[in-house]
């Protein structure tokens, strides 16, 4: 066993890389990555150095290479390997990159106290959805005129089956948000839908990319009852409820 | 329009009614209706292209295609299943009678369909036939391409898929699929392997046939016969364009191909070619070539520039451009603000760049079966390529739609009929007309695709410019319009943002540090082997 160590530091070192790359989405940028992989280094290098036994059994690899005790062929690889691992990995650090550049987004930040709708002033905290009300008949009419108006203007994006895959959803950056997953709006308050439905991308402060979100400014287009009725279609047709002021956050 | 549906729906009317209300008006295609024998099914489809192809006598009644039995049905009916699932997933395009006027019916492109008259696209059967019980749920399962009819077995299990054949049959007001369903489908055999011989061959055909009166000669749609024809239901219609397989309503496999042309798209201008090309073999051919046309799609989140020494060429099929990388940027519909186009014709620009010490030039190419230049009433076609007017100070970038108020963009246009023109804009309304400052641009359009070259020098000329400097990033944002679409101003395809990237020559010190670090390694190596050996001695 004792005689591998070696190998299994290695093979640790390469089993913390590929997970980082290929289980962690979305993709960690470069320099994240190389954090990560710095600290793992160091640590397995401090657990190997902690005992001298552990130490011995870790070089002894390496001390065979350079006392000629290893074969041949080894000896080659190992001796012209080292210096081309290292040139190869400065290469990758030099070489002109192409990826475009890292622009981390906040996808929820916190939303303002108070916002403009329609000429008033609105505030965020409390705000509750005076659409769903407890009668069942009138709450189902509600809903389907809020389906209606989902396929008039939010179905090109949000997709038929709200999971941010219709038709137009292709072209914009970031992706149209997915009301069936669980990080959108079954752990956002109504308060928050409202607020995000109102003043759509533009509304967003600096943080979350305000720029690039294809989210139209609702109320330009729609009044506040009917966003208000858009908003109880997406948490009925994707299965969802909304998170409410009394409960404590979802985990 | 109301006038042709209803026509349909009556059973007894002569077929020179139908003649006259044929919506098929392209130069070419000749409609024959055989007496009064032919069953009413063969008589209900008015696209029987015949003369140019055959010259002759066309018997509709003998395929010369070989058929099979249609294959049975695995699920049976439950109607009341089959509404529920109708309502909840369907009826918001294709109406809650069927008739193709749900809610969302108006604002896509091309319409839902009409399930009242019965007639299909996708289908095995022979020509003016209504499709299997298998058709339907196939095509119900992998959707429209290219429509907004989404491939439903992404989201439904196989049985509710079987519940929504049933169910959409029962809205024919005809009764023809109690009457006459379908009892034969077309054999389409393993398919062929693709040669360079087949596609040659099926080249040949493509010419002979004259496919390209409509598809045109590079198969992008713009036949001569391409503009102006409407299907059935009376809405416009278009040629495919065969470089985008990914909108083939039928889908792209070589056996999809195949069966379309095989079989014929009911409804559309869209002929089955059974008569005119009777071998299989040929039609595999013709698969094959049409096949051969379509480009994959390289999409990515920077355009990048190459350097070239001396002139970038001004003819945008020069070698130089050739050579050049190509990017592909998808669009959609501009659905953000008012007046909202939700039928934009174009879904992608391909752009290619290069650059060279003094001076940028960027080609943006794009199909489009129609070259106008503003006449007849309809707007020019038109292509957008959009900058960040000036650095941003805060670090932020412009709204991705035509900017915002407190950071402008830089718009650089083209079109056929006035040329260049450059705008700044601070939002949708607030737009300026500038100066061209150093910005020159040559457009040209050949077999159906346009190819503008847009080029400026690389420094500040004009105020509103912004210095584009090797190796740094420049947002860019790409816009497109067909004028045979209608599409001006605000009615346009648009992209968010992208970067442009001028790509600069691999400084030196890119390579000293590499190699410095391995001769290094090597000598640190070459000293501890001496110094262990030797101790080992
Ligand atoms: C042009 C495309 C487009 C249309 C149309 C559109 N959206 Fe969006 N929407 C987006 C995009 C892109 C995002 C994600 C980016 C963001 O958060 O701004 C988003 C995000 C959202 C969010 C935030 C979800 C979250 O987890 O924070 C809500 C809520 C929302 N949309 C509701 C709607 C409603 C309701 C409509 C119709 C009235 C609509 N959208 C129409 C593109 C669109
Ligand atoms: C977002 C709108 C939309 C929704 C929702 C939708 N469809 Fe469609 N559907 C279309 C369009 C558009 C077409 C016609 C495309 C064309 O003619 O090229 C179509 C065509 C069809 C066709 C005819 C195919 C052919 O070969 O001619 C069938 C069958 C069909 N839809 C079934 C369904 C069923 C079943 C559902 C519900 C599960 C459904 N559709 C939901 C938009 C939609
Ligand atoms: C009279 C004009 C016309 C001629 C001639 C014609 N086509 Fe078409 N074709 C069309 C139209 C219109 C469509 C689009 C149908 C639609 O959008 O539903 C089409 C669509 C197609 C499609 C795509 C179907 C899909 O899945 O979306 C293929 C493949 C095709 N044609 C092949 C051919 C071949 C091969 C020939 C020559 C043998 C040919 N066509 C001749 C008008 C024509």
């Amino acid at each position: 066993m004792t005689r591998y160590t070696l190998y299994i530091a290695v093979a640790l070192w390469l089993a913390i890389l590929a997970g980082l790359k290929l289980l962690v989405r979305p993709p960690m940028p470069a320099s994240v990555l190389m954090i990560y992989m710095t600290l793992s280094t160091l640590g397995i290098l401090v657990f190997v150095a902690a005992n001298e036994e552990r130490f011995g059994n870790f070089i002894a690899p390496l001390r065979a290479v350079f006392e000629g005790r290893a074969p041949r062929l080894v000896q080659v690889l190992v001796l012209a390997g080292i210096p081309l691992l290292l040139a190869w990995g400065a290469w990758l650090r030099t070489a002109p990159s192409s990826d475009a550049p890292f622009e981390p987004r906040v996808v929820h930040p916190e939303p303002p106290a108070s916002f403009a709708l329609h000429g008033r002033r609105i505030e965020t905290a409390g705000l509750k959805n005076p659409l769903r009300v407890p009668d069942a008949a009138q709450l189902e009419k509600n809903t389907a005129e809020g389906k209606v108006i989902y396929y008039r203007n939010c179905f090109f994006c949000h997709g038929d089956t709200l999971r941010g895959d219709g038709h137009f959803s292709g072209a914009f950056s970031p992706i149209p948000a997915n009301f069936r997953d669980v990080g959108t709006i079954s752990m956002l308050q109504e308060s928050f839908v409202f607020w995000r439905v109102s003043t759509g991308g533009l509304g967003l402060p600096r943080s979350a990319t305000p720029w690039n979100s294809a989210m139209p400014v609702w109320q330009t287009m729609l009044t506040e009852e009917e966003i208000w009725k858009a908003i109880l279609y997406i948490y009925a047709g994707s299965g969802s409820t909304p998170r409410t002021w009394e409960e404590e956050p979802k985990k | 329009m109301k006038a042709m549906t209803s026509l349909f729906q009556r059973r007894g009317r002569r077929d020179a009614e139908i003649a006259e209300k044929c919506t098929v008006q392209s130069k070419i295609v000749e409609s024959v209706f055989s007496a009064s024998s032919a069953p009413l099914r063969q008589k209900r489809f008015l696209v029987v292209l015949v003369s140019m192809m055959i010259g002759g006598a066309f018997a509709a009644d003998a395929p010369k295609v070989q058929t099979e039995p249609v294959k049975g049905t695995p699920v049976a009916a439950d109607f009341e299943a089959g509404k529920k699932l109708y309502r909840r997933w369907c009826s918001q395009c294709h109406g809650d009678a069927g008739k193709g006027d749900g809610p969302a019916a108006e604002f896509v492109y091309p319409r839902p369909r009409n399930f009242t008259t019965a007639i299909f696209k996708v289908r095995t059967t022979l020509s003016g036939q209504l499709p299997t019980d298998h058709d339907l749920f196939d095509v119900i399962s992998k959707g429209l391409p290219g429509t907004a009819m989404p491939a439903w077995e992404k989201y439904l299990p196989e049985n509710d898929r079987w519940q929504l054949v049933h169910y959409v049959k029962t809205f024919d007001e005809l009764g023809l699929f109690k009457e006459e369903p379908a009892k034969e489908q077309v054999v389409v055999d393993a398919p062929p392997k693709i040669t360079p011989e087949l596609i040659a061959k099926g080249k040949d055909l493509y010419q002979k046939k004259k496919c390209w009166q409509c598809h045109g000669q590079q198969g992008r749609g713009d036949g001569p016969s391409a503009a102006g024809m409407k299907d059935e239901w009376g809405f416009p219609i278009r040629p495919v364009n065969f470089t985008k397989s990914w909108r083939f309503r039928g889908g792209d496999r070589l056996e999809d191909i195949y069966r379309t042309f095989t079989t014929g798209f009911n409804g559309t201008p869209m002929p089955s070619f059974v008569d005119a090309i009777p071998a299989a073999e040929d039609r595999w051919a013709l698969a094959a070539f049409v096949k051969s046309l379509a480009r994959l799609q390289k999409s990515g989140q920077v355009l990048k520039a190459g350097f070239i020494g001396g002139e970038i060429p001004t003819d945008p099929y020069a070698k130089a451009w050739e050579e050049a990388e190509p990017f592909d940027f998808p669009l959609a519909g501009q659905i953000i603000q008012e007046p909202r186009w939700f039928k934009p014709m174009h879904d992608v620009i391909t752009v290619r760049a290069l650059y060279n010490d003094r001076e940028i030039a960027i080609l943006l190419e794009w199909d489009d079966g129609t070259n106008n230049k503003g006449e007849g009433g309809k707007p020019p076609d038109q292509v957008g390529l959009q900058l960040p007017a000036g650095a941003a100070q805060d670090g932020g970038k412009p709204y991705f739609l035509l900017g915002d108020a407190r950071h402008a963009v830089d718009l650089w246009r083209w079109n056929p009929a006035q040329g260049l023109s450059r705008a700044t804009a601070n939002g949708a309304a607030k737009e300026k007309p500038a100066e061209a400052g150093g910005v020159l641009a040559q457009g040209s359009y050949k077999d159906g695709q346009y190819r503008v070259i847009l080029r400026r020098p690389l420094g500040k000329v004009s105020p509103g410019d912004t210095a584009i400097v090797p190796g740094e990033f420049m947002p860019i944002a790409f816009q497109l319009w067909d004028g045979d679409n209608g599409e001006e101003g605000m009615k346009m395809s648009l992209s968010t943002w992208y970067y442009l990237l001028p790509q600069p020559a691999t400084p030196l010190t890119a390579y000293l540090w590499p190699s410095g670090l391995g001769f290094l390694a090597l000598g640190g190596e070459v000293w501890l082997l001496r110094r262990m050996r030797r101790k080992d001695k």
